[in-house]
């Protein structure tokens, strides 16, 4: 552990202004709706806030607020479960996701809407391992760091989740990649 | 139909190879099994696949919009969590446990703990956001220490006076706060500094409720007939201590203690600031608030008063 530095307000507002799209863009991913995705980023920098002061000098910023950020998010999971077990039902909930506009467009490619919808049901820890991997490019150090496991088991829930979405494209044809000799 | 063994093994080092992690070990073995399995080689192909529609999707701009929005409400949240936010620490003192707490705008509450930092009146507080620890309130507490062993004579706090419950109560504080180390007034003289002479009991009130002593020195306010009253519920002791370290005298006399005034130098304000020795006229007999008491010559006149060219306290100083 390095030494505890006081990050001060302009510190923090420097954070923000570096840190904000991306933990907005990882939180939105894993969101249902935007307006969730704005909650979970408020709550994720007024958390760092707090605990700002608990930062060392070498830490790794990004790596910190992602495990926030994942943090959250799992708790926002645990809560919204609860809540819904009663009455609602997980298909209400994928009607109210927003695809709307330009960004229904953007996904109209049946591969890629099937591959967000394979992503979409993922077990939790496997979505964020691999949300965490190929869509920030965080190392398996850092993705281990944030789901509390060794960076081999982030790894192989990564593998799980790729061994997926490859089995739910079967049938589909694929676009080209560099061939294969 | 099961597959063959090596191709089951391989399987982890085939996906690492189609989205580009494999070392060159691992890509090296998985060249040599696809070369003689056809099976595998579209399996790899496949992974390559899947990783090119996972990089469209990373590569999605998200909606920049949203994110800007987002931004600027957090922005709004941070500042107004910065504006509720206290930090807080327990330290030892020799007055016993001493709670510090401090805003951005700078200390808000010093409190004399009786038992378990839970009980402090900063969690009754409404519209307040409390977090333990904080660095800067190291720096108070050795400052604190340094004042009650009498090597600091100013603690010169930006104060928050947050918890001030009135206007009313604000103004007593900062009258409070001007009166100066080693010095003396009474709660008449602190209704008359902010304009409300008949306001003695409410002065008293407000004194009771500060929520910064030692920092604003209502030990140096006591009654109109120099007796110490009121300070951190029924500790007398407390206010005792802290008028010693300062040099201010007190006497003893039937479990009363009160300020010893014909051991301090007075001073009734006149047109030439002139400060007195008690035995000069009346003014031993003038009411204590009116007239403000002084431990030490040096103390007066670091105010900018001077010696009354009458009684002469520069030629026949108090024994101190």
């Amino acid at each position: 552990m390095g030494e505890t530095v006081q990050l001060d307000e302009a510190g923090f507002e420097t954070l923000v202004a570096t840190h904000h799209g991306e933990i907005y863009r990882y939180l939105r991913r894993l969101a249902w709706r935007a307006a969730e995705a704005d909650d979970l980023s408020q709550e994720t920098f007024l958390r760092a806030y707090r605990a700002r002061q608990r930062l060392t000098a070498d830490a790794n910023v990004r790596a910190w607020l992602f495990a926030i950020a994942t943090n959250v998010f799992r708790n926002h999971v645990r809560s919204e479960r609860r809540r819904r077990a009663a009455h609602e039902t997980v298909r209400a909930t994928r009607r109210e996701m927003d695809l709307d506009g330009p960004e229904a467009e953007a996904v109209a490619g049946e591969v890629r809407t099937l591959t967000e919808t394979t992503i979409r049901g993922l077990p939790l820890k496997q979505r964020l391992a691999f949300t965490l991997r190929k869509m920030h490019e965080l190392d398996y150090e850092v993705i281990g760091e944030s789901l509390d496991c060794s960076p081999e088991s982030a790894r192989a829930h990564v593998f799980q989740a790729l061994r997926k979405i490859r089995t739910s494209l079967n049938g589909h044809a694929l676009p080209l990649t560099e061939p294969t000799r | 139909m099961s597959k063959p063994q090596s191709c089951v093994e391989i399987e982890p080092e085939l996906i690492a190879a189609g989205i580009g992690e494999a070392t060159d070990r691992e890509s090296a073995r998985v060249q040599s099994h696809v070369a003689g399995c056809r099976s595998c080689r579209d399996e790899l192909a496949r992974y390559r696949a899947v990783d090119a529609v996972v990089g469209t999707l990373r590569a999605e701009p998200a909606p920049a919009g949203d994110a800007d929005a987002a931004r600027q409400r957090l922005i709004a949240r941070l500042a107004d969590l910065k504006s509720r936010l206290v930090s807080y620490r327990v330290f030892p003192s020799p007055l016993g446990p001493i709670l510090i707490a401090a805003s951005e705008h700078g200390v808000a509450l010093v409190e004399y703990l009786r038992g378990d930092a839970r009980d402090s009146r900063l969690f009754r507080m409404g519209d307040v956001d409390t977090q333990e620890g904080g660095g800067a309130l190291e720096r108070l507490h050795g400052e604190l220490l340094d004042y009650l062993a009498g090597r600091r004579t100013r603690l010169e706090w930006p104060l928050d006076l947050r918890f001030a419950r009135s206007d009313f109560e604000r103004a007593v504080l900062q009258a409070t706060a001007a009166v100066p180390y080693g010095a003396v007034s009474s709660y008449t003289g602190i209704a008359g500094d902010v304009g409300k002479p008949s306001a003695v009991r409410a002065v008293a009130q407000a004194l009771r409720h500060n929520p910064l002593p030692i920092v604003v020195p209502c030990h140096r306010i006591v009654g109109i007939g120099g007796e110490l009253v009121g300070y951190a519920g029924n500790r007398l002791g407390l206010k005792e201590q802290l008028l010693a370290v300062e040099g201010v005298p007190t006497v003893s006399r039937a479990r009363e203690a009160r300020i010893a005034r014909a051991a301090m130098y007075h001073y009734d304000p006149n047109p030439d600031r002139q400060y007195c020795l008690p035995t000069c006229g009346d003014i031993g007999k003038r009411p204590l608030g009116v007239v403000k008491l002084f431990a030490r010559r040096e103390l007066a006149e670091t105010t900018g008063l001077s010696p009354c060219v009458d009684c002469r306290p520069d030629l026949h100083p108090l024994a101190s």
